[in-house]
C-alpha cells in the first residue's frame, strides 16, 4: 500500500495532496426459509485523490490501478480543485504523525472460506429444521486494509478483519420470531451454536403473545438493544453542533456543556481504537491520530469532537470523534436485572430506529424478536411489539442496574458496523407509546 | 506548478468553463460525459462485451446451468455546500465486473475490480465454485423461470442535458444562489446545499443469450434552511420538497431551487413560533412531496414478493401482505379510489430502466387494482414460479437489481405509482372538503415495523385546515397508524394535474445491504380521522 501511495503522489502538483486507500475482500453466506439463498465475495481497491490548491480543495475516487488512470485520476482532482471555489474551512495535510499500535487483523476471520461459512450456515438451519421453524441467517465477513498518505511525510497503515453472524428464527405460522448475532474482529469470538440457541429460544418464549397497554414501563434493555440506541449517539459529541445551538450538549444562551453533569452517575462512554475485538484504524481519514478517549466520566461531559478548522477557531486542540463506543459496565446478571423489575419489559432488541428531536436525542423506532413482561422479578408473559418515543439523554439519566459490557452487532441490516461494547441496562422508565402488530 | 487558468478571475472562469469546455479540464471522466450526450442509447463497449462473454464461457465450461456477468462503470459527482462556502467536491468512478452463477439449485457469486482476462475467468470459476459448495452442503432445489434472449438490447436514460457535462462552477453557482436566497431572511442561521449526478454504463450479458448494454443517469439536489431561536433555546430545520429523478440536469434547473428557498427559510423560521399540534384525530391532506414516502414504506415495501416468502427475515423483514395464498386478490387494502401501479417504464422515475439484471423487459402492471390487492412485485426468476397459479403474475416482471458490479442481483422494488383521479379535481377542491384538518408537506422522520403494519410519519411543514383553508403552521406533528386502517380512511384524491413524482437513491434492503434508487408517483390525497402525535 506504501508503495500505491507513493506512486500516486508522485503524480501530484497541487499544493497539498492526500492519498486515502481502502483494499479488501468482502465475503457473505445467506440463508432464509431453511436453506442457503446466496453467498459470494468481492474484491475492491478505492482511491480516493483530495488535491488542495490554495482553499481549493476537490476529490476523486476511482478503483482502476494501472498507472494511466491514476495519473488521471491526480489530475482530474486537481482540475477540479482549481474550479472549486475556496472553501475557508480548509486546513493544510498534517505532516508525518506517530500512531498508537493496533493489531486488528485475525486470521481466524482473515481465512475464512465459503465452505467454513456454508458448514456454519448449515449447522444452523439443521438445527432449525428439527425443530420445525424457520430460519435466516446473515454472515458477514471483511478481511482488508486502509492508509492514508500525504505529500508532508504522513503515511499510516492499519489492517483489519470483522465479522457479524446474525439469526432470525420464525415459526412456520409467522405468530412467533428469535434473533440472536454476535459481531467481532475474531472469528473464535462467534459463537454459532449458542446463536442458534439462544435464537431458538427467544422464537419458543415469544409463541402466543398478548396485549399490555402502552405507556411508561419499567425496562431491562438487553446489549443488542442498549447499542443499537447508543450507535445513534456517536455524532451527538460534536462541538460545532453544540456551539452552534443544534445539540443536547448545547448550554442555553451558548456555548456547550462541557464539565456539567449530564447523565447518571454510573455512566461513563470512552472510544478506544486497540480495544480488543472491536479495534478501530488508530488515524482518521486525513490521518490524525485517534487515541483512546473518555467522553463521559461518572455522569460529566468531559469531551467533545473538534475538527480541526473548529478547533482553530475555538482555540483548543482537535480532536477527531468517537470510532467506536464503550460504554462501562457494572457486574449485574441478566437475572438481576430481571429480579429487579417490579412491573416492566424485557426487551431484546429494536427496528427501524429514526431521530424525532435532535437536540433532545429523542428517537423513534419498534421492539422486535422478542419482548415480555416482567412482574415481580419474574417474566410472566410475551407480549406484542411497541413502537417508542424515547430521548436518549432520559434513558441515561433513568439508569438504575448495569449488566457487563460486550460487543454487540448494532447495525439493523446485521452487517459489520463500528464497534459498539455496551453492557445490559436496567432503566426506572422507557416510553412504549403504541402496540405494533408485527411479529 | 499551477497552470494559468488558476489566475483567471472566476467570472471569466464561468465562461471558460461552462458546457462541453469542462472536458479539456478533466480528461476522463468528464469527455466520457461530453461523448454521450446524445439521446440514442451506446451499444456495448467491444472490449467488455468480449470480456463478458469470455467469463460466461468460462462459468459454463466450470459447471454452471446458468450464469449472467455484470461490467458497470459508475460516475458519481457531488457538490456541496454551507451558507457561502463548499463543503465538499468530489467525483468517483467505480468499475468492475460481478458475475453470478447457478449451479444445482443453487448460487455463487463473485466480483472484482480486476478486469484482466485471466482475473476475470478466475473470478468466474470462483462463482461457480461458490455455488457447487453450497449446493453440496445445503443442496436447493429451486427452478428459474424463462426469460426471453434479447442479443441487443439499448437503452439510456431519456435526457435533455447531462449532468456530467454542466460545469462545476455553474453547479456551484446554483447552490450559492440558492443559499444566498435563504440567508436573506432573518432567523435562518444555516443553509446547506447539494447536489449528486449520477451516470451508469452497465452491461448485462447472460448464458440465454443476451447481451445488454444501458446507460443511467440521475440527479439529486437537496436544501436544508436551519431557524435558531435568538437565545440558543431552538432550532428548526425546514428541508427541500424536492426529490431525485431519472432524467437530466433539465430537472435540476426546472426546480427553480433559489425561489423555493425563500419559501423553505420563511417556514423555518415561523417554525420556531409555530404552535405546537394538539394530539388527537385530525384529517390529513397529503402533498405528493410527503405521500411518496408514506406509499413507499407501507404499500411497496408490504407488497414485496421476497419479503412474503420469507427471503428478507433476518433484516428487511416479512409482511402483513403474506401468505400469498390468503391474500392475492382477496386482501382490501383501501378504497375503491386507489389503485397502485408497479412500473418500471415510469417517466422520470430513478428505477426506470430498459430491462432488469436478469435481461427481463420492464414491465408496469397494477398491484393494487380498485383497493384491492392483487399482485405483488420485486419478484425475480426464481420466485415468480411460486406465485403464478394464484396471482395475475404470470411472468418474471423484471425486477432484479444488484447495487453495482459488487453487488449480487436479487429483487428491488420498480416505481410504485398512486394513480390520479379521473376527474381533474384541485389541490384547493381536496383542501376544500376539510373542516380542522393538517395539510404536511415534505418527508420528515419515518419509522415503521419489519413487517409495515405500525408506521409514524413526520414531515417538513405543517399547516392547519379550518373550515377548507389552509391557516397558520404547526409544529411538531407525526401521524402514527396501522397501514390498512391508514389506507382505508383515503376519501379523496386529486387528478393528474396535482400527480408528482417523490423518491430516494438509497432505499436500503438485503444482506450485504445494497442501496436501490426509487420513485414513487401520487396526486395529493385526503385521509380523515387520523391519529396525530405531538413529538416533541
Amino acid at each position: 500500500m506504501k508503495a500505491l501511495a507513493d506512486r500516486i503522489l508522485s503524480f501530484a502538483k497541487a499544493d497539498q495532496t492526500r492519498v486515502s486507500l481502502t483494499s479488501g475482500v468482502s465475503e457473505f453466506t445467506r440463508t432464509a426459509m431453511n436453506r442457503l439463498t446466496t453467498a459470494g465475495g468481492t474484491t475492491d481497491v478505492t482511491v480516493r485523490v483530495t488535491s488542495a490548491i490554495g482553499k481549493r480543495v476537490a476529490s476523486i475516487d476511482t478503483n482502476r490501478l494501472d498507472d494511466a488512470p491514476l495519473e488521471r485520476a491526480v489530475r482530474d482532482s486537481e482540475a477540479l480543485a482549481r474550479l472549486s471555489p475556496e472553501n475557508p474551512e480548509y486546513l493544510p495535510e498534517p505532516s508525518a504523525q506517530s500512531y498508537p499500535e493496533v493489531s486488528a487483523y485475525y486470521a481466524s476471520t482473515g481465512d475464512l472460506t465459503t465452505d467454513d461459512r456454508a458448514r456454519s450456515a448449515a449447522l444452523v438451519l439443521e438445527r432449525s429444521k428439527a425443530v420445525n421453524t424457520i430460519a435466516a441467517g446473515f454472515i458477514d465477513v471483511f478481511a482488508g486494509s486502509q492508509a492514508v498518505a500525504n505529500r508532508n511525510g504522513l503515511f499510516a497503515y492499519h489492517a483489519s478483519t470483522g465479522v457479524a453472524s446474525t439469526l432470525t428464527v420464525r415459526t412456520p405460522d409467522g405468530s412467533s420470531s428469535g434473533w440472536a448475532g454476535d459481531e467481532g474482529a475474531d472469528w473464535t469470538t462467534i459463537e454459532s451454536e449458542r446463536i442458534a440457541t439462544e435464537a431458538l429460544a427467544k422464537c419458543q418464549a415469544w409463541r402466543s403473545k398478548t396485549a399490555l397497554d402502552p405507556g411508561t414501563y419499567e425496562a431491562v434493555l438487553e446489549p443488542t438493544a442498549v447499542g443499537m440506541l447508543m450507535s445513534r449517539m456517536m455524532n451527538a459529541f460534536d462541538a460545532r453542533a453544540a456551539d452552534e445551538g443544534r445539540s443536547y450538549f448545547s448550554k442555553r444562551g451558548g456555548g456547550t456543556r462541557l464539565g456539567e453533569a449530564v447523565f447518571d452517575e454510573r455512566v461513563t462512554i470512552t472510544s478506544d481504537p486497540a480495544f480488543a475485538n472491536g479495534e478501530t484504524a488508530p488515524f482518521t481519514n486525513i490521518g490524525e491520530p485517534t487515541r483512546k478517549e473518555t467522553w463521559v466520566e461518572k455522569g460529566v461531559l468531559k469531551s467533545l469532537a473538534y475538527s480541526r478548522f473548529w478547533a482553530s477557531k475555538q482555540g483548543v486542540p482537535s480532536k477527531p470523534a468517537m470510532s467506536n463506543f464503550i460504554m462501562n459496565g457494572g457486574d449485574a446478571t441478566q437475572d438481576d436485572l430481571i429480579g429487579s423489575v417490579k412491573r416492566g419489559v424485557l426487551i431484546t432488541r429494536f427496528w427501524y430506529i429514526r431521530p424525532l428531536n435532535p437536540r433532545m436525542l429523542v428517537e423513534t423506532g419498534l421492539t422486535r424478536d422478542g419482548t415480555f413482561l416482567i412482574e415481580n422479578g419474574k417474566i410472566t408473559r410475551p407480549v406484542t411489539n411497541f413502537r417508542f418515543n424515547q430521548s436518549l439523554a432520559e434513558l441515561l439519566k433513568n439508569i438504575e442496574l448495569i449488566g457487563r459490557p460486550t460487543r454487540v452487532c448494532a447495525s439493523e441490516s446485521s452487517s459489520i458496523g463500528a464497534p459498539i461494547i455496551v453492557p445490559a441496562l436496567k432503566v426506572r422508565a422507557f416510553t412504549l407509546s403504541s402496540v405494533s402488530d408485527a411479529i | 506548478m499551477r497552470d494559468d487558468r488558476s489566475t483567471v478571475s472566476r467570472r471569466k472562469f464561468v465562461k471558460l468553463v461552462s458546457g462541453a469546455a469542462l472536458a479539456a479540464g478533466i480528461s476522463d471522466l468528464g469527455s466520457a460525459a461530453v461523448e454521450a450526450q446524445s439521446d440514442t442509447a451506446p451499444g456495448p463497449d467491444a472490449s467488455e462485451r468480449e470480456l463478458a462473454l469470455a467469463a460466461l464461457d468460462a462459468a459454463r465450461t466450470a459447471g454452471a446451468l446458468y450464469a449472467d456477468v455484470r461490467i458497470v462503470r459508475a460516475l458519481s459527482e457531488s457538490i456541496g455546500t454551507r451558507e457561502r462556502q463548499i463543503t465538499n467536491v468530489s467525483k468517483s468512478e467505480s468499475y468492475g465486473i460481478g458475475i453470478r452463477a447457478f449451479v444445482g439449485g443453487s448460487w455463487g457469486f463473485a466480483a472484482t475490480r480486476d478486469l484482466a482476462r485471466d482475473a476475470v475467468i478466475r473470478r468466474a470459476r470462483e462463482a461457480v465454485t461458490t455455488a457447487a459448495a453450497n449446493d453440496r452442503i445445503t443442496p436447493n432445489q429451486i427452478r428459474l423461470a424463462p426469460a426471453e434472449k434479447v442479443p441487443d438490447g439499448r437503452w439510456i436514460t431519456p435526457h435533455l442535458v447531462d449532468p456530467f457535462a454542466v460545469s462545476l462552477e455553474s453547479k456551484a453557482e446554483l447552490l450559492f444562489r440558492i443559499n444566498d436566497e435563504a440567508l436573506k431572511v432573518k432567523g435562518v442561521r444555516f443553509v446547506t446545499s447539494s447536489v449528486t449526478s449520477l451516470k451508469e454504463s452497465r452491461l448485462l450479458a447472460t448464458t440465454d443469450g443476451s447481451v445488454i448494454q444501458q446507460t443511467f443517469i440521475r440527479v439529486s439536489p437537496n436544501v436544508n434552511v436551519t431557524a435558531v431561536a435568538a437565545d440558543n433555546s431552538d432550532s428548526q430545520t425546514r428541508g427541500a420538497t424536492v426529490g431525485p429523478a431519472g432524467m437530466g440536469w433539465e430537472y435540476v434547473t426546472g426546480l427553480t431551487l433559489p425561489e423555493r428557498a425563500i419559501r423553505y427559510a420563511s417556514e423555518a423560521v415561523a417554525k420556531l413560533s409555530a404552535p405546537p399540534v394538539e394530539a388527537g384525530r385530525w384529517d390529513l391532506v397529503l402533498h405528493p412531496s410527503h405521500l411518496w414516502l408514506t406509499i413507499h414504506e407501507s404499500i411497496a415495501h408490504p407488497s414485496e414478493l421476497d419479503r412474503a416468502l420469507g427471503y428478507e427475515a433476518n433484516y428487511a423483514g416479512t409482511t402483513f401482505l403474506a401468505p400469498p395464498d390468503q391474500v392475492l386478490g382477496k386482501f382490501r387494502l383501501g378504497q375503491p379510489l386507489m389503485t397502485f401501479v408497479a412500473n418500471r417504464t415510469e417517466p422520470g422515475g430513478c428505477a426506470t430502466v430498459g430491462w432488469d439484471d436478469e435481461g427481463i423487459a420492464a414491465t408496469s402492471y397494477p398491484i393494487v387494482d380498485k383497493g384491492l390487492f392483487v399482485s405483488y412485485q420485486s419478484a425475480t426468476r426464481e420466485m415468480v414460479d411460486l406465485v403464478a397459479p394464484i396471482s395475475t403474475l404470470k411472468k418474471a416482471p423484471g425486477h432484479s437489481y444488484g447495487q453495482d458490479w459488487a453487488s449480487i442481483p436479487f429483487p428491488r422494488m420498480p416505481n410504485v405509482s398512486l394513480q390520479p383521479a379521473a376527474r381533474n379535481i384541485s389541490e384547493d377542491e381536496v383542501i376544500g372538503a376539510v373542516d380542522r384538518g393538517i395539510y404536511i408537506e415534505g418527508d420528515g422522520s419515518y419509522s415503521i415495523d419489519q413487517q409495515r403494519y405500525n408506521f409514524q410519519f413526520g414531515g417538513q411543514t405543517f399547516w392547519e385546515i379550518r373550515n377548507g383553508k389552509k391557516t397558520r403552521q404547526l409544529r411538531d406533528v407525526a401521524y402514527v397508524a396501522r397501514t390498512p386502517d391508514f389506507w382505508n380512511s383515503m376519501a379523496m384524491i386529486g387528478g393528474r394535474q396535482t400527480y408528482q413524482l417523490g423518491g430516494a437513491l438509497s432505499d436500503a434492503k438485503g444482506q450485504p445491504m445494497q442501496l436501490n434508487s426509487v420513485s414513487h408517483g401520487c396526486p395529493i390525497a385526503l385521509f380523515r380521522n387520523v391519529n396525530i402525535i405531538r413529538t416533541a
